[in-house]
């Protein structure tokens, strides 16, 4: 304990609040004998002992804090203390051979969390220390998740016996943990936003980590209303909240990334294409998974917005985005129904669990609409004018069309069906133009019949 | 004040994180990864990379094509390819179509 505060103090100092949250890490993997030292070095009495003594006697280093200050830490190395226990009793590492499971190494946490927010409601402490917040959050989720799979895996039985009750709900009862901890989140979340101290001295600088962690738990707890949520919030409080762009790459990427696909799951694609955009152009260049993942929301956007595909140079290091939308990509640009029918046929089940099934069928708009374009080039030309150039046909049979779509669909529709989809397209503005029914021909636009393309 | 005193190079351990996600398979899968240091000068951004590669391109090749993020993105779809068998297919229908007309 004594090292332990040792390295407090010179943080405290310094005031490196990255430097501080790194003596509240609970991770095993990076120094294991130091935290089995700390929790070896006394029992509950003991440590409070010391700690008050290294906190408010010891006068070879006394730190300029005021007694509630110096109150609120010695909680927290406590509950720390506490926690780090249970941690070590459930990775077999305690020399007692203790035992313990992760939904207690989740309780423990969590009053270590409870501790660590107090500091700030009650005890002043000053805004340089959010790390420590941030120490207190991600490991509280990580350790909701292990409990909550940890449950399931044992099929449940330490709580089904306790909670036969009419209102049992398994889903609920699934995220258990997860979904308290979202609840603990979100009081970090209030106490980074309620503050009220000039920006310098703000909370308010912890807001984004606050709301990336509350954001990839609404997420798994599926529940992105609550997100919507939390955006809302913000926005309302964005007036006196520090510039976006004075905080660390790694935040703003991660909350454009969830802004982005939040938007892109309203479909509301203009808004996600921009988020998305600036998610991947400032993540960082060695960070491949997440480039895969923001492609995989910034791609479907393309296709509705701009009527972009995604180039073979773009798909090229990421084989998983090759396997998910290459075939896609090349039955839409041949204007090839059946493949494309067949892709997202055979991507069903990753598209929809990737919530981008839907979005991606209304790619086959675009596929008929280069579909029929080709029956327009292959139409040729109309006798030209004497002295200007030829012009394409524009007069062109309902049947062709309907003989394209079978060829290319591989099922016959009837005429009306046929009309029903040019239709369309003219209503979406995929091609120009109108259908003139009772001589069954389509009157296409002389300039510009299919927009964007220079025919 | 609050932000430049945190130190950019701050390793953040992703050890048990990741190590989880392994084991707990696909559903994890989704999760936007913490990345492992907190913020990045510009030039290691993938808007940077990409700019490198398309300068790198533009000197290799003759002819410089698109610049900035262009070149990832097929700016027309138009498929102006009328020699593939699919077209050459779709020609033969139509001249049928046409004959059926006639008669």
């Amino acid at each position: 304990m004594d090292a332990l505060i040792k390295e407090f103090r010179a943080a405290y100092a310094a005031e490196r609040g990255n430097d501080l949250a790194k003596t509240l890490t609970p991770d095993l993997t990076e120094s294991p004998d130091r935290l089995l030292a700390i929790w070896n070095s006394g029992g509950p009495q003991s440590i409070k002992d010391d700690l008050k003594f290294l906190f408010f006697r010891d006068k070879s280093a006394q730190l300029r804090m005021s007694r509630e200050e110096g109150e609120g830490w010695q909680e927290i190395y406590f509950t720390y203390w506490k926690a780090l226990g249970e941690i070590l009793a459930v990775e077999g590492r305690r020399k007692d051979g203790a035992k313990s499971s992760w939904t207690k190494v989740y309780e423990a946490w969590k009053e270590f969390t409870s501790q660590i927010i107090r500091g700030y409601t009650n005890h002043d402490f000053e805004n340089w220390t959010i790390p420590c917040l941030y120490v207190a959050g991600r490991y509280m989720r990580l350790y909701a998740i292990r409990a909550d799979a940890e449950r399931s895996a044992n099929g449940g039985a330490d709580d089904a016996v306790t909670n036969f009750q009419d209102d049992f709900d398994p889903e609920t009862e699934k995220h258990k943990s997860l979904e308290d901890c979202a609840r603990q989140l979100n009081r970090i979340f209030n106490t980074c936003l309620s503050d009220r101290a000039p920006l310098a001295e703000s909370r308010k600088w912890g807001i984004y980590y606050a709301i990336n962690l509350l954001f990839k738990t609404y997420f798994k707890l599926n529940s992105a209303s609550l997100s919507k949520n939390v955006l809302k919030v913000l926005s309302a409080g964005r007036g006196d909240m520090p510039d976006f762009d004075s905080f660390p790459k790694s935040q703003r990427v991660t909350f454009k990334y969830y802004e982005g696909v939040l938007a892109f799951l309203e479909e509301n694609y203009v808004e996600a294409e921009k988020h998305l955009t600036l998610a991947w152009q400032m993540c960082h260049r060695d960070a491949t998974r997440n480039l895969e993942l923001i492609l995989t929301y910034l791609i479907p956007c393309h296709l509705l917005t701009t009527h972009t595909l995604p180039s073979a140079k773009l798909l090229e290091p990421f084989p998983r985005l090759q396997k998910l939308f290459l075939k896609l990509a090349v039955a839409i640009k041949e204007g090839d129904l059946r493949a494309f029918d067949q892709a997202l046929t055979d991507g069903e089940d990753e598209f929809v669990k990737r919530r981008i099934y839907l979005t991606l069928e209304r790619g086959r708009d675009i596929a008929l609409r280069n579909l029929l374009r080709k029956v327009f080039l292959a139409g040729g030309f109309a006798e030209a004018k004497e002295g200007e150039a030829p012009v394409r046909r524009t007069r062109v049979p309902v049947a062709e069309f309907s003989a394209a779509m079978k060829l290319s669909g591989g099922e016959e529709l009837d005429a009306d069906e046929v009309e029903c989809l040019l239709a369309n397209m003219i209503y979406k503005n995929l091609m120009k133009g109108y259908i003139a029914h009772e001589r069954g021909i389509v009157v296409l636009s002389k300039n510009g019949a299919f927009p964007g393309t220079g025919v | 004040m609050a932000a430049d005193k945190q130190p950019t190079t701050a390793e953040k351990p992703e050890q048990p994180q990741t190590a989880q996600k392994s084991a707990a398979a696909l559903e994890e899968d989704d999760e936007f990864e913490d990345f492992p240091v907190e913020d990045w000068p510009a030039s290691e951004t993938e808007a940077a990379a990409q700019q490198q590669a398309a300068a790198g391109a533009a000197s290799a090749a003759t002819e410089g094509e698109g610049k900035g993020d262009n070149h990832l993105w097929e700016k027309s779809w138009d498929d102006d390819d009328t020699s593939d068998d699919f077209s050459a297919q779709l020609r033969e229908e139509l001249k049928k179509v046409e004959a059926a007309k006639r008669r």
